[in-house]
């Protein structure tokens, strides 16, 4: 039932992103002072979105795993985090990719950017954690703690850097935020994109999530074979 | 019949692939000694780590004064005292200050009292003021028991506690083993082999059974349910 | 005396004894400041803002080492174990630990202000004990957060490579606040400039305190 469910959601995503793709580079019109490059704010603001969701997740099926002891919710939040990472690259690669025609350079320490490169700070910090020891409970614990925390951390981290930032204007640069956009048009195709992307996160984070339940069962079912094996053999 | 101290169901232990421990079913009364017999990574360490609530079981469950290992609150941790092949003890203190430690934590009413009473019980009254890393191996033990004991715990986990150890070390280590035991303990402890040991009734459990052994398969029987793997054997 | 006490009593006397974690962290904080000093050429007496700047950069190194060496003591024959089988909460054990590690950084960063003054050209007046709310929050809340993060890093294979690369990130907001508060300090601006950064570092140490005591006992258990 579940990968009906998965390969409707791949149909779907593929619909609503080719539909959003048409909308970015077709409908919406062409923003006036940065031209056709601003076209990236449709992939970047989605990515973020997504970014930030995912960490969420990771913290929310961290705080069940620690209360509810279920591998099931560490392998939801593996995954998440696993999905999380790629589209946290990306919101940061599309950032630079939007700063260097704009603005000529490829980095910039306003808030939001900044923001997003400690949460794949972050990111990166829970994966090497995993991959740095093996598959065990008390691992998965380590993870659940890191989880949490980090995500703890992120409101105080966006208050911070936002407020670091407010004191040197000279190097900020605003990025073009739901205020600056005039066309309802543009609203729309963010809208669009946005949906996009969750829908496409969410397919993804199925079938990782998958992925990992299956592993979990395989290592479970290996055991217990083993395990019948040498009790058939004492009898 | 009083309530077992340690009770164990279908207790096993998976590391991964390896299964150290499987199908464990043991009972200790209070005031019973039981020797866990098994061959060197035969799991007896493990089944003494489970029962002090440092390691959760992957199967099975075992209860420690009626309640599961697992969540064994600061009162029951209280009443469980081990002694493994690692002291517990600070090298850089010196034996009383060590004990004068573990009392407090284990918030006894005079831990100084209870350091001097204990290192003479064990033998250690002139070594009191000695740092724990000039000791000897037997030395550390002994004292290392005294630790354990000092809060004259209900349940005693030995690990292999006459391995490489000095005759006079093994005399009081036994004598503990039997006091605790009078005074109504009861003892859990792995060996390798079933040691000599007068005056003191134990049952003998045999760990190797429950072990990942490769056996040819039997004509008769075929399925292995659960089995109780208890052997009693009466001590002299 | 409470179970805290006596741990915390412990890993002092064991450190009076050794002096080990005490020179370790002066020594890193010395050759920090000095690697900044040329960092920044500090020569050209450029005052407040890189003294803040050196001056945290070292705290946050030797925090890191402070923290690990807070469960060096327990390592020698699993003492560990033996705290872990008492009737101590993991909680308690955290605080122990915590107020350890704070002890060890606090007496690093006397040392680290001392040669900050010297070597960033500043004075040894009051601007200086206006720097010490700012370093004992921030110092307060690096030990929560590392105490933390060291009981997990220690038992993975990147072991102490692991701490940094966890706690760097978690730490920015407070690092960022405790940086504009200290330069602030140091230079002289009003106390409302370094009001609002006091308030991100109090909030930083009261989330990172008490997740650290609630989170410490899943951290604890062996396996």
């Amino acid at each position: 039932m579940s990968s009906m469910i998965r390969k409707g959601l791949g149909y779907t995503s593929l619909a609503v992103m080719l539909t959003a793709i048409f909308m970015v580079f077709d409908w919406a019109p062409t923003e006036a002072e940065q031209g056709i490059a601003q076209r990236i704010f449709y992939f970047h603001v989605p990515c973020a979105w997504v970014a930030f969701a995912a960490f969420g997740i990771v913290a929310l099926a961290s705080l069940f795993y620690l209360w509810l002891g279920e591998r099931i919710w560490d392998d939801l939040a593996y995954a998440a985090a696993e999905i999380g990472m790629v589209f946290c690259t990306l919101v940061l690669l599309t950032g630079s990719l939007w700063a260097k025609p704009i603005w000529g350079v490829w980095w910039t320490w306003d808030s939001r950017l900044t923001t997003t490169f400690i949460l794949w700070l972050m990111y990166g910090g829970y994966l090497l954690l995993r991959a740095s020891a093996d598959d065990s409970p008390q691992v998965a614990r380590f993870a659940a703690v890191v989880g949490i925390v980090a995500a703890l951390d992120v409101p105080i981290v966006i208050v911070s850097v936002r407020l670091w930032r407010t004191i040197h204007p000279a190097v900020l640069i605003t990025k073009t935020g739901e205020h600056g956009l005039e066309d309802p048009r543009m609203v729309v195709t963010l809208l669009v994109s946005l949906v996009a992307f969750t829908i496409f996160f969410i397919w993804l984070l199925m079938l990782r999530f998958a992925q990992l339940r299956a592993r979990t069962r395989l290592c479970r079912m290996g055991q217990e074979i083993a395990l019948a094996e040498v009790r058939a053999g004492d009898a | 019949m009083a309530a077992p101290v340690v009770e164990t169901h279908a207790l096993g232990k998976t590391f991964g692939q390896h299964h150290a421990l499987r199908d464990v079913e043991m009972r200790v009364l209070p005031g019973r000694a039981i020797f866990v017999v098994g061959a060197n990574g035969a799991g007896k360490s493990t089944l003494l780590r489970i029962l002090a609530g440092l390691s959760a079981p992957t199967a099975g469950h075992a209860l420690i004064f009626g309640l599961d290992s697992r969540r064994l609150s600061a009162r029951y941790r209280r009443r469980i005292g081990m002694v493994a092949h690692q002291s517990y003890l600070y090298p850089n203190l010196t034996a009383r200050e060590n004990l004068e430690f573990y009392a407090e934590l284990y918030a006894l009413p005079d831990p100084r009292e209870t350091a001097v009473r204990w290192l003479e019980r064990v033998g250690l009254e002139r070594f009191a003021d000695r740092r724990v890393r000039a000791l000897s191996r037997g030395m550390e033990q002994r004292l290392a028991a005294a630790r354990a004991m000092l809060a004259e715990p209900g349940l005693l986990l030995l690990d292999e506690p006459f391995a490489s150890l000095d005759g006079e070390a093994v005399r009081i280590i036994m004598s503990l083993m039997r006091d605790a035991v009078a005074r109504g303990a009861s003892i859990v402890a792995g060996m390798h082999v079933v040691p000599e040991i007068e005056d003191l009734e134990f049952e003998v459990f045999d760990l190797a059974r429950a072990t990942l052994t490769r056996r040819p398969p039997t004509r008769d029987g075929g399925d292995a349910g659960r089995i109780a793997r208890l052997r009693s054997l009466l001590g002299r | 005396m409470t179970a805290f006490a006596a741990i915390l009593r412990k890993d002092l006397r064991l450190e009076l004894r050794s002096g080990e974690s005490t020179v370790a962290l002066l020594a890193i904080s010395l050759l920090i400041l000095v690697v900044m000093v040329f960092a920044l050429d500090a020569s050209r007496a450029r005052g407040a803002e890189a003294a803040a700047g050196a001056l945290w950069v070292a705290l946050v190194f030797s925090g890191m080492l402070g923290a690990t060496r807070a469960f060096l003591a327990e390592r020698d024959n699993h003492c560990i174990r033996g705290l872990l089988l008492s009737p101590i909460e993991p909680s308690t054990l955290y605080a122990a630990k915590l107020a350890a590690a704070f002890t060890f950084m606090a007496i690093a960063e006397i040392g680290s202000v001392i040669l900050m003054v010297l070597f960033f050209n500043l004075n040894f007046d009051f601007t200086l004990v206006r720097v010490v709310p700012t370093l004992a929050l921030g110092t307060l809340g690096f030990a929560a957060l590392a105490t933390l993060l060291a009981a997990i890093s220690n038992r993975t294979r990147m072991g102490d490579l692991l701490l940094p690369i966890l706690a760097v990130p978690m730490f920015v907001p407070a690092l960022i606040a405790g940086v504009k508060a200290s330069s602030f300090a140091l230079g002289g601006a009003p106390e409302s400039a370094i009001a609002q950064w006091l308030k991100i570092l109090v909030a930083f140490d009261v989330l990172f305190v008490s997740a650290g005591y609630l989170l410490f006992d899943y951290v604890a258990r062996e396996d």
